[in-house]
C-alpha cells in the first residue's frame, strides 16, 4: 500500500530543478537547500525494502530500494548538497543551481536504484548535469574539458549499458545484486563502466582534467557525487573481487605522485581524490564485513572533508582569481578563516587522530592487515603519508604560508562560503571525536575501535616523520609552471590522429562520394536532356532537346494520308 | 617554524615510541622498535624524490603542451 504514494528521495531534487527557475530571483539561492533537506527527511523516514516499482517494457523497475547501504550514501549525498547550497548562497546563476540539483538527484537516484536499468538512467543524468557545472565556468579550457568529460562518460556509460544488456540477455536478473566472479564478458563490461566513474587508472584522467576547470561551486558538487556513487555500485555488485585490491592500491599511489607534481591547487585535490577513492576500492576488493564498512565510512568521511577542501581552494580562486600554486603564497594573514577551515579538512584527509579521516581510513588499513594483504597495507600507509605531504602540507604551505609573489585577495570571500565550510568542518570534527555516531549506522556487521594504541602509534609516527621529511625537502615541492601529463594524453595529444581517422577520413569518403554522385547525376542528366539524340543517331553536338529539329516534315503526313486515301479509293472501285 | 611546535612534535613522537612497548604486535614489522618512525621518514623522502624523478622523466610538460600540435 505504502508504495503507491511514496515519493522517492531523488524526486524532491528533480522537482527542485523544475521549480527553482520559476521562483523570484532573490528566493532561488535560499530555497535551493530546501530540496535536499526534504530528501534527507524522506531518506530517514523510509522503511527498508522496495518502496516504489514501475512497470516498463515488460520489466518491473525498482525505482526506490532502501537499505542500510543506500541510506548511508543517500544521507551523505543529501547532506553535502545542503552544505554546498549554503556555500553557493552568494551565486546568482540559475543554470548552475539547476544543474547541481539535477546532479544531486541523479546521485540519489543511483544509490536508491533497485535494478540495472534505473541505475543506468540516473548514471547518465549525473554525467550530463556534471558537464554543465564544468562548462558554466565559461573559459576556453573549461569548454574543452567539459567536452572531454562528457565524451569519456558517454564511453563509460556505453560500457555499462553493453554489460547490462549482455547480462540480461544471458538470463541475468535485473535486480542489483552481487555479481558472481565467472569471468563473463558482461560482468567485465559492467566492472569497466563502473571503474571508469570510480576513476580507476587508466580510466581516471577525466577527473583531474575536469575538476580544476569547473566553477568554484561546481567543483564542490563534482568531488562528492560521481566517484562515490561508483564506489557504492562497486560495494553493491563486486565485493571481494580481488582485482580491485590491486586497482585500488595503484590508484592510491598514482594519485599521490601526480598530486605532488600538480600545479593547480584544485588539481592537487583532484588527484588526492583519486588516491582516497583508491582506499575505498581496496576496501571493496578485500570484501570482508569490516573492509566494506570501512569503504562506506571512508566514502562518508571523504565527501565531507574533500568538499571542505574544494570549498576553501574555491574561495582562494574566487578572491584572488588564480589557483596556480606557484603564483600564490603568504595569503594566511588575509584569510584566517579560510586557512583554518582548510587545515581541518587537510588534517582529516591525512588521517590525523580525532578527525573523521582517521576513523574511516584506519578501518580499511586494519581490514587489509586482518585479511593478510600486507603489501596492500603498506601501500595504503605510504599513500596516507603522501596525502599528508600534498594536501596537508604542500598545498597549504605554498598557498597561505611561504613567500607572497604579489597575488593578493581582490575581494572578501562571502560569509556564506565561510558558513558552508564551517558546517563541513564541524562534521569532520564531530565524527572524528565521536566515531560511534557514524559506526552505528554502518550497514555491515563488523565492529571497530579506532582509538587503540597500535593505531595511534602508527598514525603519530608516520605522519610526524612525514612532516619532518617535508620540512627538509619542501623546496622541491614548490609549484612549477608545468602540467602533469596523464593518460588523457592518449585522447588529447593524439587528437590529430583521431581527427584524421574519425573526422577527416570520414569527411573525405563522403566528399568523394558526393563528387562522384554529382558527376553521375550530371551524366544521367545529359542523357535525359535529349534522349532522342541517342535513338536517332544524331551526329550534331547540340545536347539540348529542340522539338523543331526532330519534327518530321508535313509532307510525310500528307503523303501517308494520301496513300491511305488512294488505297481505300482503289479498293472501292474494285 | 616555531621552536615550541618542534618541541611538541618531538615530545609526541617520544611518547608514541614509549607507548609502542605496551601494545601487542599484530605484524612481524611491529616487533622492530620505532619501525613507523623509520618508515615514515624514509617513505616521505622516497615519495618526494621518486615523484620529482618521474616528473622530470616524463610527467611534467610545458603548460601549452596540449595546445601545440
Amino acid at each position: 500500500m505504502f508504495s503507491s504514494f511514496y515519493l522517492p528521495p531523488f524526486f524532491f531534487l528533480m522537482a527542485g530543478a523544475i521549480i527553482l527557475p520559476l521562483l523570484p530571483k532573490f528566493l532561488r539561492s535560499g530555497s535551493f537547500i530546501l530540496f535536499p533537506l526534504l530528501s534527507l527527511l524522506v531518506i530517514w523516514i523510509s522503511p527498508f525494502g522496495d518502496l516504489l516499482t514501475v512497470g516498463f517494457a515488460g520489466y518491473t523497475l525498482t525505482v526506490a530500494h532502501v537499505d542500510g547501504l543506500s541510506r548511508m550514501f543517500g544521507t551523505i549525498f543529501a547532506l553535502i548538497t545542503i552544505i554546498g547550497g549554503v556555500y553557493a548562497y552568494y551565486l546568482e546563476d540559475t543554470g548552475q543551481q539547476v544543474a547541481a540539483l539535477l546532479y544531486a538527484g541523479g546521485a540519489l537516484g543511483t544509490v536508491f536504484a533497485g535494478d540495472f536499468l534505473t541505475l543506468f538512467i540516473f548514471w547518465e543524468i549525473m554525467a550530463f548535469s556534471a558537464t554543465y557545472l564544468i562548462w558554466a565556468r565559461r573559459t576556453k579550457e573549461s569548454e574543452g574539458a567539459g567536452f572531454r568529460y562528457v565524451l569519456v562518460h558517454l564511453f563509460g556509460g556505453g560500457l555499462l549499458l553493453s554489460g547490462i544488456l549482455l547480462h540480461l540477455s544471458g538470463g541475468g536478473s535485473l535486480e542489483l545484486t552481487q555479481i558472481i566472479r565467472d569471468g563473463s564478458l558482461s560482468s567485465r563490461l559492467i566492472l569497466l563502466g563502473v571503474a571508469l566513474n570510480a576513476a580507476v587508472p587508466p580510466l581516471h584522467a577525466w577527473l583531474a582534467d575536469a575538476y580544476p576547470k569547473a566553477t568554484v561551486t561546481g567543483a564542490v558538487f563534482l568531488c562528492a557525487f560521481t566517484t562515490k556513487a561508483a564506489v557504492y555500485v562497486l560495494i553493491r555488485l563486486f565485493p571481494g573481487w580481488e582485482i580491485l585490491i590491486i586497482a585500488g592500491a595503484v590508484m592510491t599511489l598514482w594519485g599521490t605522485i601526480y598530486a605532488l607534481l600538480s600545479r593547480d591547487i584544485r588539481e592537487i585535490l583532484a588527484y588526492s581524490t583519486i588516491s582516497q577513492v583508491g582506499y575505498m576500492v581496496v576496501g571493496v576488493g578485500i570484501g570482508t564485513q569490516l573492509a566494506l564498512n570501512g569503504a562506506v565510512a571512508h566514502a562518508f568521511s571523504h565527501i565531507l572533508y574533500k568538499s571542505l577542501l574544494f570549498m576553501a581552494t574555491g574561495a582562494v580562486l574566487y578572491t584572488t582569481g588564480t589557483s596556480k600554486l606557484d603564483q600564490l603564497g603568504g595569503l594566511a594573514k588575509y584569510q584566517r578563516w579560510i586557512v583554518g577551515l582548510y587545515l581541518v579538512g587537510a588534517f582529516s584527509i591525512s588521517g590525523i587522530p580525532f578527525l573523521n579521516g582517521f576513523i574511516s581510513k584506519s578501518m580499511i588499513v586494519s581490514a587489509a592487515g586482518y585479511s593478510h594483504y600486507e603489501a596492500a597495507m603498506f601501500v595504503l600507509m605510504l599513500a596516507s603519508m603522501g596525502t599528508f605531504l600534498h594536501t596537508g602540507l604542500r598545498l597549504p604551505y605554498y598557498t597561505w604560508f611561504g613567500a607572497n609573489w604579489g597575488v593578493r585577495p581582490k575581494k572578501e570571500a562571502p560569509t556564506c562560503m565561510i558558513v558552508g565550510m564551517g558546517i563541513a568542518a564541524f562534521f569532520c570534527i564531530l565524527f572524528g571525536i565521536f566515531p560511534s555516531l557514524l559506526y552505528t549506522w554502518l550497514p555491515f556487521d563488523a565492529t571497530y575501535r579506532p582509538f587503540t594504541v597500535p593505531h595511534l602509534v602508527e598514525a603519530v609516527q608516520t605522519l610526524g616523520l612525514t612532516f619532518v621529511g617535508f620540512w627538509l625537502m619542501k623546496d622541491r615541492l614548490a609549484g612549477e609552471p608545468a602540467i602533469p601529463v596523464d593518460t588523457d594524453w592518449f585522447y588529447r595529444k593524439t587528437k590529430p590522429v583521431f581527427w584524421a581517422v574519425f573526422v577527416r577520413s570520414v569527411n573525405f569518403f563522403f566528399d568523394t562520394m558526393e563528387v562522384k554522385a554529382i558527376a553521375f547525376a550530371r551524366s544521367v542528366a545529359v542523357l535525359s536532356k535529349n534522349p532522342v539524340r541517342f535513338f536517332m543517331h544524331d551526329e550534331s553536338t547540340d545536347t539540348t532537346y529542340s522539338a523543331n529539329r526532330y519534327r518530321k516534315p508535313m509532307s510525310v503526313i500528307l503523303f501517308v494520308i494520301l496513300v491511305i486515301f488512294v488505297v481505300f479509293a482503289v479498293r472501292g472501285t474494285l | 617554524m616555531n621552536r615550541n611546535l618542534w618541541i611538541a612534535l618531538g615530545a609526541v613522537i617520544v611518547l608514541s615510541f614509549i607507548a609502542e612497548f605496551t601494545r601487542k604486535a599484530h605484524h612481524w614489522w611491529e616487533n622492530i622498535p620505532g619501525f613507523y618512525i623509520i618508515f615514515g621518514f624514509i617513505g616521505a623522502i622516497a615519495l618526494i624524490l621518486i615523484s620529482r624523478y618521474l616528473g622530470k622523466l616524463f610527467i611534467q610538460k610545458n603548460e601549452d603542451y596540449y595546445d601545440v600540435q
